[in-house]
């Protein structure tokens, strides 16, 4: 657990401190971002924690332990550090980069061959090749990754991040990121992330701080923080589609309705009078196997140019043969599904069989709910 | 040992004047010289990476002569001889590696960008050696002028064993007759020129900094 | 003038050996000060605490440098005498600019962000010049080094005009007495020892740049 309490950072002749009377906690195992636009404080906040920068007024706590009571050196020794700019040493190969800090503490030689190439397996590098490139021989998601597992090279509690994955492609930024929040799920590290970009600090934290000048303005889980923005730069900083980047936080599971009606293969040329019976708005093809093929809806059975046999209605409910989701599916994810499709509902599925229905409304009912709390 | 270097100037007030004329008259035929031959290579090798490494490669061999050494080879060609033309010659083959050098380095480290763009917007090649790579290449250059003219004015001082009468014969003489006062007198008056050249010189290459590239504040 | 092939052989074998020996001397001591001054010298004034020195100290080397080496060694004579001492004190003046200037250079050139992360992973500041900074500064102080040695061995040949011997007595002595063979023997064995140096330092300086760096 790291305890920041009143914690300022004044630089001389300037008028405003970097950071002002700062007072936070990031608890055991939990990733907490600091978030906010440039100049904010942010990185001093980061940079004071393993004191590459030394706090004017206030203490810092790590496991109870003030940071001040330990040398820096020591005390860096023991905290992974990730920055933007990796800083990886040229004139070394990678797997001298990853033990450096193991050599600081003296580790024997075999203990650091077999640390480094497990960490590079956990970084998803193949060891034989990587072993002994050198950094400009590294593409820069290799390079980020090298510069994580750099960091976790002597398994530190704590890891400082600066911007980790900043200087990447988008591309290799999601992917990264992906694989960081899975392995994070193993390892439990407690963290502090620094970044710029808000749906970076949404899809990595456990919890947000949002900073401006110098001071913390809100801190709280992503939802609270998306929920109930705690004042208008809150609100500015998240940006217009607050709720549209709310959704990113829930998943289909939390918003579909597991009551469905079923059709099966025999029963389709009744179909309305059994939706009509179950009160359902739609209800589900499945095939002989109990698979789900499709669907239809109680207003296109009741609009007269509707074919009513069952082969036509066969047809028309493949037309929605894909317009299923998961329950593990991101509610974002599923708003595509219904867009491309052009259906208004989706089918919800669990282990390949059908297990609910979610419609548009059921989403707009479900953030709104959440809205209101 | 009597060291009196007023007495001595006053004395030899015709002979400094002599040997400074000399010097200077060496001094600046070799320099001149040398950037008539030397810039325009300079630039022609920018054509050709091939060529520059082995036209550079020539330069720092010939730099790496001892002076002394190269002036008494070139005594030995019977063309030359003792006297001005073997002067001449080594110092303007001196000269070679900084001009040379400066003027490539000048012209090549030209950020690649702005040449594209310049490219781009249809710039013809000679347009653009004469609008962008000189005048932004023009502070390293001067640099290097600045080098050879400091760089002749001590090395021109040694001449003076190949037969020149300059600045460089007082410490000669001196030498041979144990005369302190002359040592020192020669060996002040080439190093205030050689240091008021350079200081002068390094004045005027803030000045040939193109006004964008100067460091605000 | 005539040459003569009996005198040549005289020159190159009777006189030269000794003289070459002489030069090599006076220029391996000279270098040898030179770094042992010009390198901590030069880490000195990239501490935080003494930067402030550095401009003030190149422009004092620099100065020094415009003065031509012959004034450099004739000043010399008067204030320390002859012989081979007084030539390495004056050479050793006008060899120290090219390291000191290079060896700052070359650390300054160190990137801040990779400072900024072995300081991250807790190594201390001798660990970070030593296995950071010098490492990666290495090539370009060795640039420099090799102009201080050839500066030395072209302007060592001078030193022989306040009786330090070396190659510059054959040349002055074959000029003063009219004997192109002593002349020929010892300009070039002059030229050949200072371009040895030169292209063995540079091998060096490429064997020495770490391969991550020089794949760039």
């Amino acid at each position: 657990m790291i305890e920041l309490k009143n914690v300022t950072k004044q630089y001389p002749g300037q008028p405003h401190p970097a950071v002002d009377s700062l007072t936070l906690t990031v608890p055991e195992g939990e990733i907490c971002v600091l978030v906010g636009p440039s100049g904010c404080g942010k990185s001093t906040t980061l940079r004071m924690i393993n004191r590459m920068i030394e706090p004017s007024a206030g203490s810092i706590t790590i496991n109870g332990q003030s940071v001040m009571n330990n040398d820096p050196d020591h005390l860096r020794m023991g905290i992974g550090y990730v920055i933007q700019q990796i800083g990886l040493l040229p004139h070394r190969t990678i797997a001298e980069n990853i033990a450096i800090v193991p050599r600081l503490y003296k580790w024997p030689k075999e203990k650091i061959v077999r640390r480094v190439d497990e960490l590079l397996v956990m970084m998803g590098l193949d060891p034989e090749k990587t072993r002994s490139k050198y950094p400009s021989q590294l593409s820069g998601g290799q390079m980020q990754r090298v510069g994580v597992a750099r960091a976790m090279a002597v398994d530190p509690p704590i890891m400082l991040m600066d911007e980790p994955f900043g200087a990447v492609d988008p591309i290799a930024r999601t992917h990264l990121q992906d694989e960081f929040l899975r392995l994070q799920k193993e390892i439990r590290k407690t963290i502090v992330f620094v970044t710029h970009d808000i749906n970076e600090a949404i899809k990595m934290g456990d919890k947000i701080a949002i900073f401006g000048e110098g001071k913390l303005v809100q801190f709280g889980t992503p939802e609270e923080v998306l929920t109930n923005p705690a004042n208008e730069f809150v609100e500015n900083f998240i940006g217009y589609d607050r709720i549209v980047k709310k959704l990113f936080l829930y998943q289909v599971q939390e918003a579909y309705r597991p009551a469905v009606c079923r059709l099966r293969p025999e029963e389709i040329g009744n179909a309305l009078s059994k939706m009509l019976a179950e009160k359902a708005e739609v209800a589900f093809v499945l095939n002989e196997a109990d698979k789900p093929c499709g669907y239809l809806t109680r207003e296109e059975l009741e609009q007269e140019e509707t074919a009513r046999d069952a082969d036509g209605l066969q047809k028309l409910a493949a037309r929605r043969s894909k317009a299923f989701v998961q329950t593990t599916t991101p509610l974002p994810d599923a708003l595509s599904v219904m867009l491309e499709y052009d259906a208004e509902y989706v089918g919800v599925l669990k282990n390949g069989l059908l297990e609910g229905v979610m419609s548009f409304k059921d989403i707009r009912r479900h953030v709104y709910r959440r809205e209101g709390e | 040992m009597d060291i009196n270097l007023v007495d001595f100037f006053q004395r030899n007030t015709r002979t400094i004047m002599e040997y400074t004329e000399n010097h200077f008259t060496l001094v600046l035929s070799a320099v001149v010289i040398s950037l008539l031959i030397w810039v325009p290579i300079g630039l022609l090798l920018t054509k050709s990476d091939k060529w520059a490494a082995r036209i550079m490669a020539l330069a720092n061999t010939i730099f790496c002569i001892p002076s002394l050494s190269l002036f008494a080879i070139m005594v030995t060609i019977p063309a030359l001889g003792l006297g001005r033309k073997s002067a001449l010659l080594a110092l303007v083959l001196y000269a070679m590696m900084p001009l040379i050098r400066n003027v490539y380095d000048g012209v090549k480290n030209v950020d690649r960008n702005v040449i594209e763009a310049a490219k781009g917007m249809g710039m013809s090649s000679g347009r653009i050696m004469r609008e962008i790579q000189l005048p932004l290449g023009l502070p390293v250059i001067f640099a290097g002028f600045r080098i050879t003219v400091v760089m002749t004015t001590g090395i021109a001082a040694i001449a003076t064993y190949i037969g020149e009468r300059n600045l460089g014969r007082f410490i000669q003489e001196g030498l041979v007759r144990s005369n302190t006062s002359m040592i020192i007198m020669g060996a002040l008056i080439i190093s205030v020129i050689a240091i008021a050249l350079d200081t002068i010189l390094g004045g005027i290459e803030k000045l040939v900094i193109p006004k964008g590239l100067r460091a605000r504040r | 003038m005539k040459m003569s092939w009996e005198r040549f052989q005289i020159a190159l074998f009777e006189k030269a050996p000794e003289a070459v020996l002489t030069h090599l001397l006076i220029v391996v001591i000279t270098v040898a000060l030179a770094i042992l001054i010009s390198v901590p010298l030069g880490v000195l004034l990239t501490r935080p605490r003494y930067r402030k020195f550095g401009v003030v100290a190149l422009n004092i080397l620099n100065i020094l440098n415009a003065i031509p080496g012959m004034a450099v060694i004739a000043l010399a004579l008067p204030i320390l005498g002859l012989g081979i001492k007084p030539a390495v004190v004056a050479l050793l003046f006008q060899s120290l600019l090219p390291i000191v200037r290079n060896t700052i250079a070359g650390l300054l050139e160190v990137s801040a962000d990779v400072k900024e992360a072995a300081a991250g992973m807790g190594m201390n500041q001798r660990q970070i010049l030593l296995e950071v900074e010098m490492p990666l500064a290495m090539p370009i102080i060795l640039s420099g080094i090799r102009t201080s040695t050839v500066y030395v061995v072209s302007v060592g040949t001078l030193a022989a005009l306040i009786g330090a011997g070396g190659l510059g007595n054959m040349i002055i002595g074959g000029l003063a007495l009219f004997m192109p063979e002593y002349l020929i023997v010892g300009a070039g064995l002059g030229a050949i020892m200072s371009i040895f140096f030169d292209r063995a330092l540079s091998y060096l300086e490429y064997k020495i740049t770490p391969p991550g760096v020089r794949a760039n």
